[in-house]
């Protein structure tokens, strides 16, 4: 029994820190742009195909095709934030129905173009870690690396550049950020451009574990949605404290109890904090 | 918007007014022309969608967006398809009860609900409408599990059963007029101008005395309690239901409805489902391309008409006038 | 001038259509499967089935149903695999293209909302949904050419319990309509033969990580996991995170054509020794013949499901010809329900049913169990619904 809950422990972690890759894009733009992103997870399933094209087709290295992954997301995202999401800046509503939009568009736009078979990605690595009776695939271990050197990565750009403590700005007050000369025309399209980029390089990062089809964006966006409603819209460090707990509690509850109660403890619990504490476990208050 | 809705009939308005009301009624007759079926059946389809998407056309009135829209639609088509075959009660009982049923789920769950405005009330909804599909799937006996309840009895009244597509069309288009005329009254009436309000600044109509929290709960509770009473409808027309019948993807079907038929008038959900519903029927044999087209329409009308295809004339008339 | 030219090109281009119309007959086949959303791969094999067969009967000069020439067409509308849509699509095919035939649908939930609308107006149709509903005797106008789970699962299971020396089995299984359908199935299929599904779980369709359940089953020490019923790429990621985690025991796929898929997804070092059910014997030359053809065609892989309704559209075509109506449906269904050792691209077909399902429109087809080796599969047995061997 206590291998049972030590390796539980050791799954939750891991999959919570998956999950926090999956949403951390996510709370980023709603922190920025104020957007309920609902193509969120197309971003990540672009992701995942822009890395099988990178692997399988062109025959790049895997770190170099995360890489360009990253750069070719961040323009996209840019691009994006020019033509759809800009007139909505100061409308939330609309800003997530045209959200609602995009999604449709890009995944039926890859279902046209790769066709709905789910597509063959080459595994990194194969085998096992095994400490005592403990085990940790190796896969997993490999995204688990790469994920943390993105997201200390991300950390560092955002609490030690110039460009982050913009970003940071904007995020805690738009006006006094204005006023402080953060240039929004500059800083909107870099932030949804690193939100979306955060998505696609987890979807590479995923692909060798959960497969690449045009489908997939769907459970990214779910777990980011989950993730970030329990940290707080916006929150960063909301998130990886609700991405840690809901790894957790899908693999307790999966491990010890079935399945599907870990499904509805994870919305119970959601439903439960939006009506207690709207702005998630770390959130900060509706302004 | 909503002072341009519930402006008073100038001389104009009406007659753009009786122009609208002649198109809607010759459109309406539509499938009588052409005697085909399958437009009976579409014509059905635009009737339930536009009636659901006023359901939630009155919950966008106090300026709220449900994304739980479709598990109301669920709960009145298993209350009704319950009531029908499991208690054996007619069909003209079953379908108010539902619209109760749907209602009261509403009223329970729209206090604590609405405390939460804009994307925080988005989310609650979208999280409450996975909630009522996962449930529904734990709880076989009821929903009949994924598998779902299959040969659903046909609408009847009073003991003359609804077979074909032509007979269903005309009970339908009666009880959507039903729907139509009610939602008109309500607008039209105290409460309508208490929707408004909230609408247009909550903190300002609390200020000024309206007991915001119950308006909208109002209006909640009125625009769940039709998806319910669509719901039943559908479910004896369809004659299956399944929990997946109404996940997230009905929901926003309705919400692109409503936002590309015009969030805050009237007859912008009737506009939506005419303009929406049929469009399919062109792609049929491929629907990615309609999905994609969905999606342009959606951030087009969001970005150039954001009263919807609603606001249309009057904008057309509106730059005409200014132009010339 | 210019406008004139071109109303007038419309004209007679309007005019010959319309006399080429009228000189050549059509047999219109609706195809309603799923081309959007996930079960698109199925719908894309049903449909291409029923164009190839179309193409066969076209070849020819058209389908001769008693001294007259029918092009054959197929009509394909998409119901994204839900019941409103397919009711709408049906709706269209029946009352607007007036289709008497339909191949479709991919779900079980569609077939059983367009069985109202179908079985009225005498409309066969020929569905690949797995649930056990779907054939009926007050269903008469409904045919199944692929083998279910119920068909399958009792020879299989028999023989690799025997051979293979499995006493305890853990099973995943969507919480959907064919997941609910195919557990009862298989788990009492195990019980006959003699093992025990000792831990089953049920989870959400979009689920990716399986590490947590499958901790749980393996640390229950089962011999064999069984994947019958999940998606490919859920099958898929099921045999990767298994072999992850460290699970050397046998991995059974009982029934759902898709040994390519899952290789595509888990690769070839995962997927190993992994027992599969399989249609397709590649020794049978008409049935690798016709997947070359798919493939050359289409430029995909074959999707699986696709040579039973291949099969099943030809023997549909041929029941046409043997009734001499393509109007009369209810002849049609009687010839089809007559014909007797078909030779199918898989081999020799047969109807069969009458006491599962009160009605012998399911389509029984040999079958073989496979062992996967280097991402291919190797035949290790071959059955029929009697046995194994």
């Amino acid at each position: 029994m206590s291998f049972l809950i030590a390796q539980s422990l050791v799954n939750g972690v891991i999959l919570g820190t998956l999950y926090l890759m999956m949403a951390i894009g996510f709370t980023l733009v709603f922190g920025v742009m104020r957007i309920v992103n609902f193509a969120h997870g197309e971003f990540y399933m672009m992701g995942a195909f822009a890395a099988l094209i990178g692997v399988t087709w062109l025959g790049l290295p895997y770190a170099l095709t995360l890489a360009l992954t990253v750069a070719f997301a961040i323009l996209l995202g840019a691009l994006v934030e020019r033509v759809v999401f800009r007139p909505f800046r100061s409308d939330e509503l609309s800003g997530m129905i045209a959200s609602l939009g995009l999604a449709m568009i890009l995944q039926n736009g890859a279902l046209l173009l790769f066709g709905p078979d789910p597509q063959a990605f080459p595994s990194m690595v194969s085998g096992v870690f095994r400490i005592g009776e403990m085990i940790i695939p190796k896969s997993r271990s490999l995204a688990l690396g790469v994920g943390v050197v993105i997201l200390v990565g991300f950390y560092v750009f955002l609490m030690h550049t110039r460009f982050g403590r913009g970003l940071r700005a904007l995020v805690q007050d738009q006006e006094v950020a204005a006023l402080y000369g953060v240039r929004p025309e500059i800083v909107y399209p870099l932030g949804l451009g690193l939100g979306i980029a955060l998505a696609a390089a987890a979807g590479g990062l995923m692909a060798p574990l959960f497969g690449v089809s045009p489908f997939i964006g769907a459970t990214p966006l779910l777990k980011a949605f989950i993730v970030v409603i329990l940290g707080g819209l916006g929150s960063i460090p909301g998130a990886a404290l609700a991405a840690m707990l809901l790894g957790l509690i899908e693999s307790f509850t999966s491990s010890f109890v079935s399945a599907s109660a870990a499904d509805i403890v994870t919305f119970a619990l959601v439903v439960g904090v939006l009506l207690v504490r709207p702005s998630g476990i770390l959130g900060r208050g509706e302004s | 918007m909503s002072t341009v809705s519930t402006m008073p009939a100038t001389g104009r308005v009406s007659v753009g007014g009786a122009v609208f009301a002649i198109a809607l009624v010759v459109l309406a007759l539509v499938p009588w022309f052409t005697g085909s079926t399958f437009h009976f059946h579409i014509a059905i389809m635009v009737c339930l969608a536009a009636m659901a998407s006023a359901g939630l056309a009155t919950i966008a009135w106090v300026g709220q967006l449900s994304l739980a829209h479709g598990a109301f639609v669920g709960i009145g088509a298993y209350a009704s398809v319950l009531l029908v075959t499991r208690l054996g009660v007619p069909f003209l009982i079953a379908l108010p009860a539902s619209a109760i049923v749907a209602g009261a789920v509403a009223y329970l769950i729209g206090k604590p609900l609405l405390r939460l405005c804009g994307v925080y009330f988005v989310l609650i909804t979208f999280a409450l409408n996975e909630l009522f599909r996962l449930v529904m799937l734990e709880f076989p006996s009821v929903s009949g599990g994924s598998s779902g309840i299959a040969g659903i009895p046909k609408i009847s009244l009073f003991g003359i059963v609804l077979e074909h597509q032509p007979e269903v069309y005309v009970f339908t288009l009666v009880m959507l007029a039903f729907v139509m005329a009610l939602l008109w009254t309500i607008r039209n009436g105290p409460l309508g101008r208490r929707f408004a309000a909230v609408e247009e600044n909550l903190v300002l109509a609390e200020a000024s005395g309206i007991p915001t929290a119950r308006t909208q709960n109002a209006a909640f509770v009125i625009g769940s309690a039709i998806a319910g009473f669509t719901g039943a409808i559908m479910a004896h027309y369809i004659g299956f239901i399944s929990p997946e019948s109404f996940a997230f993807q009905l929901s926003v079907s309705y919400v692109i409805i409503l936002v590309t038929g015009g969030r805050l008038s009237l007859a912008g959900p009737l506009i939506g489902a005419i303009f929406l519903v049929p469009l399919p029927e062109f792609l049929r044999s491929a629907q990615q391309y309609q999905h994609i087209i969905y999606g342009v329409v959606l951030i087009l009308v969001l970005r150039f008409l954001p009263g919807g295809l609603a606001a249309l004339p009057r904008k057309l008339l509106g730059s005409e006038r200014s132009g010339g | 001038m210019k406008h004139r030219a071109i109303l007038g090109a419309a004209a007679l281009l309007t005019l010959l259509a319309g006399t080429a119309l009228a000189q050549e007959k059509t047999l219109k086949i609706g195809a309603l499967v799923t081309q959007s959303g996930a079960g698109a791969s199925w719908g894309n094999g049903m449909k291409r089935a029923a164009e190839l067969a179309a193409a066969d009967a076209n070849e020819d000069g058209g389908l001769d149903v008693d001294g007259t020439k029918y092009k054959v067409e197929v009509i394909a509308y998409d119901d994204g695999y839900k019941a409103n849509e397919a009711v709408t699509a049906a709706n269209r095919l029946v009352f607007e293209d007036k289709v008497k035939y339909i191949i479709g649908t991919v779900g079980s939930a569609p077939i059983l909302a367009i069985q109202p609308i179908t079985e009225k107006a005498g409309v066969i149709t020929m569905t690949l949904g797995f649930t056990s509903q779907a054939l009926s005797p007050d269903k008469s106008y409904t045919f199944r050419p692929n083998p279910t789970t119920g068909e399958v699962a009792q020879p299989q299971i028999d023989w690799l319990v025997k051979n293979k020396d499995i006493k305890t089995v853990g099973a995943l299984f969507p919480n959907d309509e064919t997941g609910e359908a195919i557990a009862k199935d298989i788990g009492a299929a195990y019980k006959n033969a003699g093992a025990e599904m000792t831990a089953t779980e049920f989870f959400e369709r979009n689920r990716v990580d399986f590490i947590p359940l499958l901790t749980r089953i393996v640390a229950q020490g089962v011999d064999a996991i069984e994947l019958d019923g999940n998606s490919p790429v859920t099958a898929g990621q099921i045999v990767q995170q298994a072999r992850d985690i460290g699970f050397d025991g046998v991995i059974i796929r009982t029934g759902g054509p898709a040994t390519q898929e899952i290789v595509n997804v888990a690769g070839e070092d995962a997927t190993e020794g992994m027992y599969v059910h399989s249609a397709y014997d590649p020794n049978v030359e008409t049935a690798a013949a016709y997947e070359r053809r798919y493939v050359d065609t289409y430029g995909d892989a074959m999707n699986g499901f696709s040579p039973f309704f291949y099969d099943g559209t030809k023997m549909l075509l041929k029941a046409i010809q043997e009734s001499g109506t393509v109007d009369d449906t209810k002849a049609v269904k009687t010839a089809l329900e007559n014909i007797h050792d078909y030779k199918g691209v898989l081999g020799t077909l047969n109807w069969t049913g009458k006491d599962t399902y009160g009605i012998a429109h399911q389509l029984d087809s040999p079958f073989y169990i496979a062992k996967v080796e280097g991402g291919k599969e190797v035949i290790v047995a071959r059955c029929t619904t009697a046995g194994c061997e």
